[in-house]
């Protein structure tokens, strides 16, 4: 069984070890209206679950996307930067991966996404404190769902208890089922056949994804334009998601 | 404090309290595990032996395993279907058994039969019936021989090793396959 286990030691080329994505996102962050509809699919999607204004307050809010904004200049002559929806970003060399001493957080050799697995999970908090783009979230408490707000969990996601970390998942759910749907079809999954639950809800399709391997599809098309851009590539970190420059 | 504890080991009545507490302990774990590993109550007594026996196909009542993730329990409507055309029943040469008239009060007030799950994980594995099957697996390799149970029962603990034996002995020759179905993210999302 060890021999199946690919656990990414830190080294000073380690980019290139990386392994490259099969699923990948571009957000084009000149068409993002922030209208954080995204942020509300995805929670609705994921079971994610409300903190509250007491908890938000000690930082604990929990998001598996975020919109994020930047001011730029002094009062009153500040100028806002566009709009940038931060989730995970599926690192093909991802940071969190090799901290976790209970093997929690690890790499899906088939589907080339990083895994949070909730049962092995201990809530050590390693591989959030060690995410470069802070897009973990941990369950503090088993937060309050008062009814009727259970009756639309999704079956397909597990509801998370206390104590353990979470984050996004590209809805690895979706990915089964366009999967199994396809296998059982006995064909390929078509571009855009299927979505994830952020880019499905967004009004101005800022959020496009995709198979990033296959250079047909429509987000390996916008990825490769002169606009995209990966966050914080210096870090060497390979991640799937390619932002589109506003302009 | 170790050497309170062992004056009060020499008591005979320290050593009575200390036997009762370790046989209270046990039976509690002993108890707990037997209640996961018995068949849960069910509301009607369906003789799985009858059907099974009757050559009525698993799919007929579970149809669900043949093309999606879950296998489905049946309707009373489904069960009424059949039974309500048992001559032997329907003319009043025979009275109807007790678990039949559970049954007919089900379908007269058009409530559903609240089913007990038997084969059951926990919430944090998504198990899909349909690629086990597309796979050539038969229901009664992990389901057991219903054709000799009567209320369902599970012939084996369900869990995550007993999955990994099967997955890892049928994909020796298929490296691709082996990794997709050692991956935790094949179950654990």
């Amino acid at each position: 069984m060890t021999t199946e286990l690919k656990i990414p030691e830190f080294s000073a080329n380690f980019a290139e070890s990386g392994q490259q994505g099969k699923w990948g996102m571009a957000i084009d962050m000149d068409i993002c209206t922030g209208c954080q509809a995204c942020v509300a699919a995805c929670a609705m999607e994921n079971n994610v679950p409300f903190v509250g204004e007491a908890d938000s307050g000690y930082g604990r809010s929990m998001h598996w996307i975020r919109t994020e904004r930047f001011w730029e200049g002094e009062f009153p002559e500040i100028k806002m930067t566009p709009y940038q929806p931060m989730l995970c970003q599926q690192c093909g060399h991802a940071p969190c991966e090799p901290v976790c001493p209970a093997f929690a957080t690890v790499h899906s050799q088939s589907e080339a996404l990083n895994l949070q697995v909730y049962n092995r999970c201990v809530g050590t908090r390693y591989c959030a404190n060690n995410c470069p783009y802070q897009v973990r979230s941990f369950n503090w408490r088993d937060f309050e769902r008062p009814e009727p707000l259970p009756n639309q969990f999704n079956p397909d996601v597990t509801v998370r208890r206390r104590g353990v970390m979470e984050k996004c998942t590209f809805c690895i759910q979706r990915i089964h089922r366009a999967e199994d749907q396809a296998k059982s079809e006995g064909r390929e999954i078509a571009d855009g056949e299927f979505t994830t639950a952020c880019a499905q809800a967004c009004p101005a399709d800022a959020i496009v994804f995709g198979r990033i391997d296959d250079p047909e599809s429509a987000v390996s098309k916008l990825a490769r334009g002169s606009r995209g851009f990966h966050m914080l590539e210096e870090l060497g970190t390979l991640p799937s998601v390619t932002y589109l420059k506003a302009g | 404090m170790v050497k309170r504890f062992m004056s009060w080991l020499s008591d005979p009545l320290g050593r009575i309290g200390l036997l009762i507490a370790f046989l209270a302990v046990f039976s509690g774990a002993a108890f707990g595990l037997y209640t996961t590993q018995t068949a849960p109550p069910q509301p009607i007594q369906f003789p799985h032996n009858l059907h099974v026996g009757l050559g009525i196909q698993c799919l007929y009542c579970h149809p669900g395993a043949y093309r999606q993730a879950s296998a489905g329990l049946p309707t009373e409507t489904k069960c009424w279907g059949c039974h309500q055309q048992l001559s032997k029943y329907a003319d009043g040469t025979v009275a109807l058994p007790a678990e039949l008239q559970k049954l007919k009060a089900y379908v007269d007030a058009n409530k559903p039969i609240q089913w007990v799950p038997v084969a059951q994980v926990p919430d944090f594995v998504h198990f899909n019936h349909r690629p086990h099957i597309a796979a050539g697996l038969n229901c009664e390799n992990c389901h057991g021989d219903m054709s000799k149970v009567t209320v369902a029962e599970n012939p084996q603990v369900i869990n995550m090793g007993w999955c990994l034996e099967c997955h890892r002995a049928r994909t020796v020759d298929n490296p691709e396959k082996r990794t997709k179905l050692l991956d935790c993210g094949t179950c654990h999302y």
